[in-house]
């Protein structure tokens, strides 16, 4: 994971030798040069050598490509503060679990929970003050006035109605529409400078939705996308390898939902493509033969509402994983929703979820990995998919 | 971490190509048969896959196996699971001890076990999905207990809820029953494991597992009053603006009503709390404690009033025993134990007591200062517990 920062950072001072160079490798200085700098300039200074800050129109001289582009309109300053905040708006049982999983796993020091339920709410903040003694201190307040959440790092948006027993999620979004019109203002009202991370469904046109309302720069709003189907897929193919996920690396792109795109040509197990090496069973496997798990991966959490009435636990586990590599500027790469335009030859306006470093800043860029033309022409009619509904909806 | 071998994609993809009839990559199997003799097994597929890879073979027809294991290697079919925890009753309580004791990465094998079929096979696919953010964890679930066996801790959470306003001893009726079908399943599967019991009211229903069991009393522990007592520790840490870790104390006996906060003994900065003053120069009078010990018997009434039930504050609780348990802590936590013949206590009754916590259970029962109105109150509370015990039919 870390060749490619080098690469990127040779790529970097060369250009930035000559006075084009420069101007390539730091477009954002001259376009929005009084978002990027602080009043100092120091420390702003400083973050473009270390963060790709090429605009995706940009050819390197000698065609290579950079790792990663940062999307355009983006604003990436540099926070400097110690104490984490995170705002999760909706404690139904998504939201409390991402919760949760955040304080049990030391990732905040403070944490707002906002809900219209003024009981239900009181109680899940309770539940979780009494477990005080079994945690690292962390300050536990809840409110159904959103001025409980300011000067929240990230806003965890999980509002809204869920799914119902084989509802798509698409169906969902009139439901939630008129629900984020009201969440969205008071979130940006309170936590001017935070970040987005949208989890309600359909979490793609959600997430465009929420970057819409908020004025937001784009890195600063992010879906949770197909984060979790990436790792449901990378369970089933670790199970059936008999390896731990943890060496299963591979993403699954585009929406989060039926039109999701894995991308088979890049899935790798200990840095063996998969189609090239055979299972526990000897058996090998072919794209058609793959198709099955992808399907196992968009059915998964239909079943398990089918089954327990919603999903929880699984969501909650990706969001606070996202949450890590974002409060602690991990720069990880997440296949998580961001605005694709310009991505891929994507020319919608859409979110979807697509390969993309996530750091304090938020989407440090999206990464550019190799797709056949199959999967490209997959994450078009994704991206045509969502565009159609958005249109219909009006958004 | 994406490293793209261009060239091993397009071998394979000829691969499939030229057989193109077996749609689930059975090719090698053409290509090698002249090697092996014709069977169609399974087995012979994953013999032929080792086989084939043994030596100088690293390949056959384009197909390299993931692994080659070391010739002269001498590998166990079966790896023993090192730490089993069965969880008994799927519902709020039962998954936050589950999810907790995963998230704190306590266990490698977690089995579930529930009478609703469907509620549980969807928990449990709920959390194998979260894999990929978890240690290699093996998840299972039945309604057959056998799926149990072995366990090195068995928690049970399975019986009616508390409603709202209802106080924990009018549930007993309706456990009993329940318990009299549970233990003995698990003591069948898991004859050396221990019974962890949640189950409200839990001082006499660990007490009833104990007997139904038939196990050694260390090996039969109730939750007891260990959240009562952390709760306890959360309220004066908030007041005096410290972390809890250091405040010192314990609430012994029924885990209700009638519980005992050993105020003697608590302290802040190992500072009796009696003699600290709050920023404001405030200190607690017996009164103001009191008080305080009304909120922590209360509060789980307030949140189950809130919300309808608790759940992430027991499921931290029970994780943190489990740990001691599993890891050989030898922590002090007061749980619920078989207390007749401590601190006067003539009943045969479990209720909590500060107790050490080790792989064997319970070690044994801490001998903390306890002043007289402290040691009445205990023996009161094995009185009600007894009385309440004596009226079942058992």
């Amino acid at each position: 994971m870390e060749a490619s920062a080098t690469t990127f950072f040779s790529c970097s001072l060369r250009s930035s030798a000559t006075d084009r160079g420069r101007s390539l490798c730091f477009p954002q200085l001259k376009s929005s040069s009084k978002h990027l700098f602080s009043p100092s300039g120091r420390v702003s200074f400083s973050r473009p050598r270390n963060v790709l800050a090429v605009s995706a129109d940009h050819h390197e001289p000698d065609g290579a490509k950079p790792m990663f582009t940062t999307i355009p309109g983006s604003d990436l300053p540099y926070h400097v503060k110690t104490s984490s905040k995170i705002t999760v708006v909706g404690v139904g049982n998504v939201g409390m679990a991402c919760a949760q999983t955040c304080v049990t796993e030391g990732l905040v020091d403070e944490l707002a929970l906002v809900d219209i339920q003024a009981d239900k709410l009181r109680g899940e903040m309770l539940d979780l003050q009494h477990a005080a003694a079994f945690l690292p201190r962390v300050n536990i307040m809840a409110d159904s006035d959103y001025a409980v959440s300011e000067g929240s790092d990230i806003c965890i948006v999980t509002a809204g109605a869920r799914q119902r027993e084989g509802e798509s999620r698409l169906s969902l979004l009139g439901r939630n529409l008129s629900l984020f019109k009201s969440i969205i203002p008071q979130l940006v009202r309170y936590s001017p400078d935070t970040i987005l991370l949208i989890v309600s469904n359909p979490v793609d046109i959600l997430t465009y939705l929420s970057w819409k309302i908020s004025g937001f720069p784009p890195n600063r709003v992010i879906g949770t996308g197909t984060n979790l189907d990436s790792s449901r897929l990378r369970f089933l193919i670790a199970d059936k390898f008999d390896v731990n996920a943890h060496n299963v690396h591979g993403y699954m792109v585009g929406e989060h939902g039926d039109s999701s795109v894995p991308l088979w040509s890049t899935l790798t197990i200990a840095n063996m493509p998969v189609l090239s090496i055979c299972d526990k069973d000897g058996v090998k496997y072919s794209r058609e033969s793959l198709q099955e798990l992808h399907k196992m991966v968009v059915g998964g959490a239909y079943e398990v509402i089918k089954l327990k009435g919603y999903t929880s636990w699984a969501i909650g586990y990706s969001t606070a994983s996202l949450v890590k590599s974002l409060l602690r500027d991990q720069r990880r790469i997440h296949p998580v929703s961001v605005l694709a335009k310009g991505f891929y030859g994507i020319d919608k306006d859409v979110y979807l979820s697509l390969p993309s470093q996530l750091g304090r800043a938020g989407v440090l860029g999206v990464a550019s990995v190799q797709m056949i033309e199959e999967e490209r022409r997959k994450l078009h009619e994704s991206s045509e998919t969502i565009w159609d509904i958005q249109n219909q909806l009006q958004i | 971490m994406d490293i793209i071998t261009k060239s091993c994609f397009s071998s394979s993809v000829r691969l499939s190509d030229s057989n193109h009839a077996v749609s689930l990559g059975f090719a090698h199997l053409q290509a090698s048969t002249r090697f092996f003799p014709q069977t169609a097994s399974v087995s012979f597929i994953r013999r032929k896959c080792v086989r084939a890879m043994s030596g100088d073979n690293m390949e056959r027809g384009g197909v390299k196996p993931l692994f080659v294991k070391i010739p002269g290697s001498d590998l166990p079919t079966q790896i023993e699971t090192r730490f089993k925890v069965t969880v008994v009753g799927v519902g709020n309580v039962g998954m936050a001890c589950a999810q907790t004791c995963l998230t704190e990465d306590l266990v490698d094998e977690l089995a579930l076990v529930d009478i609703q079929a469907d509620k549980l096979r969807g928990e449990m696919l709920d959390l194998q999905h979260a894999a990929a953010f978890l240690p290699r964890v093996k998840i299972v679930a039945d309604t057959d207990y056998a799926i149990s066996a072995g366990s090195d801790i068995c928690i049970v959470t399975a019986g009616a809820r508390q409603r709202e306003g209802e106080s924990r001893p009018s549930l007993l009726g309706r456990n009993l029953t329940l318990f009299k079908s549970i233990i003995p399943q698990l003591v069948h599967y898991s004859p050396n494991a221990i019974l962890l019991i949640v189950s409200n009211p839990v001082d006499i229903l660990t007490y009833v597992s104990w007997k139904l069991s038939g196990f050694p009393p260390n090996r039969v522990i109730g939750t007891g009053t260990n959240l009562d007592s952390s709760r306890l520790r959360f309220l004066i840490a908030d007041k005096f603006d410290v972390n809890a870790h250091n405040v010192h104390g314990y609430m012994v006996g029924e885990h209700g009503d009638s519980s005992v906060p050993l105020w003697s003994t608590l302290t802040l900065a190992n500072v009796p709390v009696l003699n600290v003053r709050d920023k404001n120069g405030v200190s607690y009078s017996k009164e103001s404690l009191q008080e305080l010990h009304r909120t922590v018997v209360e509060s789980a009434y307030e949140v189950i009033k809130l919300k309808g039930y608790t759940s992430w504050a027991i499921g931290y609780s029970t994780a943190s025993l489990v740990k001691s348990l599993l890891r050989d802590q030898r922590r002090i936590y007061p749980v619920s134990v078989r207390a007749k013949g401590f601190y006067g206590i003539e009943n045969e009754v479990y209720l909590s007591l500060p107790s050490q916590l080790g792989r064997a259970g319970v070690l044994g029962v801490a001998n903390v200062k306890m002043g007289e109105e402290e040691m009445q109150k205990l023996q009161q509370s094995a009185k009600t517990i007894w009385k309440l015990q004596s009226e079942l039919e058992f």
